[in-house]
């Protein structure tokens, strides 16, 4: 949970690192109970579905990156308007080189760290 | 007031729910009526308007809203994708909007919008965050 911020310019880059470390607890601890995740275009995950997912995704150690390109903060709630590309290998295990603009909603915890309720990565396209 | 609303909602206290076709219809209704201060209800004290091409909150962003409505703009948007994760909903419209200039001109802006809704204590649904994307026109970045 140590990865977790209060800082919402800081979110994107912890998620990149934990992401990029392949460690799917770490990940999780970014979303909120009841995120909602559409990895897949018009497929919303959410709960096991979506946790499922996520961890079979990392299981090929994809490397990604992603820069704020812009973020509206509103009380406990934000906007992250977000470039960025995943390099991962496809089903038959060739490389797969994957970009979009993500539109990301956060929400700030009682405990006062943001995490995930919407990732739309390619919300905006 | 002159304009006539046929989606079913109490001005004072509105409530854009949890039903994409329902915050659809109200947000549509209320912006067509060229109400500026009762569209200002539908969004939270501090939430963030981009209509103007830059974030205003607050007095900043009623001012625009009264003066963006006054020429009584008419707005079309249609629901491309909705999410909802607990007390907080992400919604993207293709919309457009049919006004006038200040040479009294027509004004053609369309584009796309993403809209954050959020829950509050007291359980109305109402915008915290609006980001449209002009393909046509003047309004967004």
């Amino acid at each position: 949970m140590s990865q977790l911020t209060d800082n919402v310019e800081k979110h994107t880059a912890l998620y990149v690192e934990a992401f990029n470390a392949g460690d799917f607890a770490t990940v999780e601890s970014f979303y909120t109970e009841d995120a909602v995740a559409v990895w897949e275009p018009g497929k919303a995950l959410s709960g096991d579905a979506r946790r499922a997912y996520q961890r079979e995704f990392l299981k090929s150690g994809p490397k990604m990156t992603a820069v704020p390109r812009h973020t509206f903060v509103t009380g406990d709630t934000a906007l992250l308007i977000v470039d960025w590309t995943i390099d991962t290998v496809d089903a038959d295990g060739k490389p797969e080189h994957l970009k979009g603009v993500g539109v990301d909603v956060l929400r700030l915890g009682e405990d006062k760290v943001w995490r995930y309720a919407i990732d739309d990565p390619f919300g905006e396209g | 007031m002159s304009y006539t609303f046929t989606v079913d909602f109490d001005p004072e206290r509105p409530d854009l729910t949890d039903d994409t076709d329902t915050q659809n219809e109200i947000f549509l209704q209320v912006f067509n009526s060229g109400d500026g201060e009762l569209f200002n209800r539908l969004y939270l004290d501090d939430s963030i308007s981009n209509f103007s091409g830059e974030p205003l909150t607050g007095e900043a962003r009623l001012a625009f809203f009264k003066e963006f409505l006054a020429v009584k703009p008419r707005l079309k948007a249609t629901v491309t994708h909705s999410y909802v994760a607990g007390d907080v909903a992400l919604i993207g419209v293709d919309y457009s909007i049919d006004t006038t200039g200040p040479d009294g001109s027509p004004v053609h802006l369309a584009g796309q919008c993403t809209d954050v809704l959020r829950r509050g204590a007291d359980g109305r649904w109402l915008m915290a965050i609006d980001r449209p994307v002009a393909a046509t026109g003047l309004v967004a970045e």
